[in-house]
């Protein structure tokens, strides 16, 4: 760890395109929320939206495609948003324009997945997508209570 | 993530599910997910203990459920906290196996 602070996370997560990498978000994000005092429900907004996000890169971005980088940077927006920025070298596919798959009319034809974007959109307050020369980059933010008075 | 299975009265066969369903807890029940769903008729599946729902364990719930029904079986949710009830509810997952708050309501709809 390196920083002002000895206990402060790294602002920058990077993973290779396998799904096993996924597990290294959750003591980063739970890091990062004790550092920015974000309350369980962001923190469980955050973890979702990112384990959707990343796991989306990994299996269709790069179609299960080894030894591919992602990473994601987490950065404070004034006091009011934690915003995680994520960027690949995957072909281009916007999550924001795309439509979420239907809602299934029984049980039979839920698809396990498929709910992602629908989650990504509800969980998060804001999505953007911006391409990039060779990949993307999508933006997740999460509005912040107003800090207490001290 | 931890899984626990009970026979209670009436057949049904009650999964209490504990810890996080990411990714990596997803990976450590769905073995044990999969083969109670090859033989329940009546699946109650208790999330009081879930601290978080993601994608991958939403697979675990609805790739077992399907299971369930395709054999004429039914499945139950239990006691959901609010924020796994809201991605059940936005992965319209709750209109198409009934989430209950009471043991009675729940064992009421595998009757």
């Amino acid at each position: 760890m390196t920083g002002p602070h000895p206990s402060w996370p790294e602002p920058r997560l990077t993973l290779q395109s396998q799904l096993e990498d996924l597990t290294l978000v959750w003591p980063w994000v739970e890091a990062l929320a004790a550092r920015y005092s974000v309350p369980a429900e962001t923190q469980f907004a955050i973890q979702l939206c990112l384990e959707e996000a990343l796991s989306n890169v990994i299996r269709h971005g790069y179609r299960g495609q080894a030894n591919q980088s992602i990473t994601v940077e987490c950065a404070p927006s004034g006091v009011a948003e934690l915003v995680f920025t994520v960027e690949d070298h995957a072909p281009p596919f916007d999550p924001v324009a795309a439509a979420p798959a239907a809602t299934p009319a029984s049980i039979q034809e839920l698809e396990p997945g498929g709910q992602g974007i629908r989650l990504m959109r509800k969980f998060a307050s804001r999505l953007t997508w911006q391409p990039l020369p060779h990949g993307n980059r999508l933006i997740l933010a999460f509005a912040l209570p107003p800090p207490a008075i001290s | 993530m931890q899984i626990t299975t009970e026979e209670m009265p009436g057949g049904i066969t009650r999964v209490a599910l504990d810890g996080r369903m990411d990714i990596a807890g997803a990976a450590a029940i769905d073995l044990k997910m999969n083969i109670i769903a090859g033989s329940a008729k009546k699946l109650l599946i208790d999330l009081q203990k879930v601290e978080f729902l993601g994608s991958m364990g939403l697979r675990s719930i609805v790739i077992p459920a399907r299971a369930v029904s395709s054999r004429g079986g039914k499945v139950v949710l239990f006691a959901p906290n609010e924020m796994v009830e809201s991605v059940l509810k936005t992965a319209g997952i709750d209109t198409l196996i009934p989430v209950r708050h009471d043991l009675d309501a729940a064992i009421a709809v595998l009757g």
